[in-house]
């Protein structure tokens, strides 16, 4: 292989069986066939067959990092699995060099009876690694995991982050050419995360290639130069991190707005609501994509169908597309007696009809997809004259070319100062 | 971090094992299987010592286990339900041996034949030479064929049976019948990791080749068209001429039982390339 890749893949493919019997069926054919030595073509998708990991195709230099990402079921840990050696590829072609260490599970073949010291050597074998290698490296391994005086009882009485403890640190020990790890394995406290992150970035800076599986987070793009996104097995993209996360977003956004929710009304009906938009400042309005730190523009159109004396107060709500409220812009059309109940800061009258447009000057809304909840209800009543849920999405989408967001980490900042126009 | 610089390149391409030269593959085999000694008694170590913690009575049950299991067919030699035909040792002495030998070729089918039900989720977790996991059931096996052997030889004495010296290559005659059960019993491993009733389908079968096999009785029966069945039957020389060795210190049939054992190399050696050909479709069923 030239000059230092490590890691070679060229359309690796991977099928799997969607129902059990036709899988068990399969199974038992190709057993059959590869014991008489005749191939079954496992190129051809069969009945009920679909390809879990499909055309992949990226390289690895020594000392670089790769990040799977991709949504759940998108071929991640199938490819981690078809690097580590554990499946054996349908299609394409992997060429390693060098050892490969996979985090897949932690403490792989430990058994609770046996002492820690046991099941370090049992523990190493299962990596590869010789007794004299383990001997070498045992002090190593018991210092990391922080066992003590453990050391010598069965790991049946070791907390369950004694446990993750040993188990990462034999296969971080094994001094792995390619460390592979799913991020799902994120575990212990906060002290034993950051070990365990210098130690995975001295072993990159020492010239190990480490592929990470992952949900795209903040911690993909610290670790990684470069990404790989899968969807449905297939390759969508494979190039920097930032890019390949925005790619990521992107994808799950659209999906999002697509899918969407149908608008529902709710209360009385004596409002009604129309020609919803969110878009970012200065662009079009059909684009409900908005990218990070940008100001917000929602507007629309109400109308009153019954006339009305009571003090409204108009409410737009966002939430996560999965529901969980993040913020509501209030205003109120006259100021309220009640002065604790209501802040009384945002005071517009409204006509019969009319349009309103909110301002957010700068959001901290961190990239997602959001749903805008519309409601007019009076502030002396308990009820909505009229209500509209679902009535937009949008998304939060990663700046083109910053990492700003970075800064604010996975948190979404719900205090935010916005500008209501009525036209 | 001097090794990094001269690392082979592995390659994983689809059915590779298939497309292997014949020699090459052999000695893949070989490598393969004794790389991973290591492993071996570490996964062995571990299963025993698991085994007999967990268990009140402990290391005893191995000696136990064969003694609970012969009751049952002295009683019913006892009650006459069973007719040995013609016998030269007292027959609690035959049918303790016969069942015993039979109980010997029957752990060393399933140890050999549950492998992967045993250990099946490591195969997700990492990456290793799966007859590591065959490996190792075996070795558990050995450990508790010792333990039968021994109880054997105890009953020995006390009938006062002990006919010679020759009757201590007992154990050395119990090899084919391993290599004769544990081949089957790897190429069961497989298809019992893709279709889970396999092995119990072969279990009963087995438990059906008990009948045409003199194991509680003799083979020399009036029944002519069973006795030619048994006389095909290479089990019959096998499980005999264990219990010849240790009964009477001779062998009735010396060349069925060398035919017989030639064939069960055989098949072990046959089963082991099967098995070696066709294991990498397993982890992804597990």
């Amino acid at each position: 292989m030239a000059d230092d890749i490590v890691v070679r893949v060229e359309g690796l493919g991977k099928k799997f069986c969607r129902t059990l019997r036709r899988s068990m069926y399969y199974g038992a054919i190709d057993v059959m066939r590869s014991m008489v030595g005749v191939s079954s073509h496992p190129e051809v998708l069969r009945r009920d067959e679909f390809w879990a990991v499909d055309h992949v195709t990226f390289a690895l230099r020594r000392g670089e990092t790769l990040g799977l990402i991709g949504a759940n079921g998108s071929g991640k840990s199938t490819l981690l699995r078809l690097l580590a050696g554990i499946y054996q590829p349908d299609a394409g072609r992997i060429e390693i060099k060098g050892r490969v260490s996979a985090l897949i599970a932690l403490g792989s073949g430990f058994h609770p009876m046996m002492t820690g010291r046991e099941n370090i050597y049992l523990g190493a074998a299962i990596m590869g690694m010789s007794r004299r290698e383990t001997d070498r490296k045992f002090n190593d391994i018991v210092d990391f995991a922080d066992i003590g005086h453990f050391l010598d009882s069965p790991i049946k009485t070791y907390s369950s982050g004694m446990h993750l403890r040993l188990g990462f640190a034999i296969a971080i020990f094994s001094e792995p050419d390619i460390l592979l790890v799913d991020e799902a394995l994120a575990v212990g406290d906060a002290s034993f995360q950051k070990k365990c992150l210098e130690k995975a970035l001295r072993l990159i800076r020492e010239g190990t290639a480490m592929i990470l599986v992952s949900h795209a987070t903040p911690t993909v793009e610290r670790l990684c130069n470069n990404g790989l996104m899968l969807k449905q097995g297939r390759q969508i993209y494979w190039g920097s991190v930032e890019q390949c996360v925005q790619r990521y977003f992107h994808e799950i956004g659209q999906d999002n707005l697509t899918r969407g929710a149908t608008p529902q009304t709710f209360g009385v009906g004596d409002v009604r609501f129309s020609n919803v938009h969110v878009y970012q400042e200065g662009r079009h309005l059909n684009d409900a994509n908005v990218e990070f730190g940008a100001p917000i523009i929602i507007e629309f159109e109400y109308k009153f169908l019954k006339p009305t004396r009571h003090n409204n107060q108009v409410r737009v709500g966002i939430r996560t597309f999965e529901g969980r409220e993040v913020q509501k812009i209030i205003f109120q059309e006259r100021p309220c007696s009640q002065r604790d109940r209501y802040p009384n800061e945002h005071i517009i009258p409204l006509k019969e009809e009319g349009r309103v447009r909110v301002r957010i000057g700068s959001p901290r809304l961190f990239p997602q997809t959001f749903r805008v909840d519309l409601a007019i209800s009076p502030l002396d009543m308990d009820l909505h004259l009229g209500g509209l849920a679902n009535a937009a999405l949008f998304n939060v989408v990663h700046p083109r070319h910053e990492r700003t967001y970075l800064e604010y980490g996975n948190l979404t900042i719900t205090e935010f100062d916005y500008d209501v126009a009525i036209s | 971090m001097d090794h990094r610089s001269d690392n082979p390149l592995v390659v994983y391409e689809p059915e590779q094992r298939i497309r292997m030269g014949f020699m090459t593959c052999w000695k893949l085999m070989f490598k393969s299987l004794v790389g991973s000694r290591t492993l071996i008694w570490l996964l062995f170590k571990r299963n025993i010592t698991a085994s007999y913690k967990q268990s009140a009575l402990g290391v005893a049950w191995v000696i136990l286990a064969p003694v609970i299991g012969i009751v049952s067919w002295v009683f019913m030699n006892y009650a006459g339900i069973v007719h040995p035909g013609i016998v030269k040792v007292p027959y609690p002495v035959f049918l303790l041996f016969g069942t015993a030998i039979w109980g010997l070729f029957m752990g060393f089918y399933s140890a050999a034949a549950t492998s992967f039900t045993s250990d099946g989720t490591l195969m997700l977790q990492a990456k290793f030479p799966h007859e590591v996991l065959v490996a190792q059931q075996m070795a558990q096996m050995i450990v508790s064929m010792i333990a039968t052997v021994f109880v054997l030889f105890v009953v020995l004495l006390i009938f006062g049976t002990f006919p010679s010296w020759r009757s201590m290559l007992f154990p050395l005659m119990v090899v084919p019948l391993f290599f004769l059960g544990t081949g089957i019993g790897m190429v069961v491993a497989v298809f019992a990791a893709v279709v889970k009733d396999v092995n119990r389908v072969v279990t009963a079968l087995l438990g059906l080749l008990m009948f045409i096999t003199p194991v509680i009785y003799s083979a020399d029966l009036e029944n002519e068209i069973l006795q030619a069945v048994i006389w095909w039957n290479p089990l019959t020389y096998l499980i005999n001429g264990v219990r010849e060795i240790a009964l009477v210190g001779r062998l009735d049939h010396p060349t069925g039982y060398i035919l017989a054992t030639l064939l069960s190399i055989v098949v072990f050696l046959l089963s082991w390339r099967l098995f070696f050909l066709s294991e990498q479709k397993v982890a992804e069923r597990a």
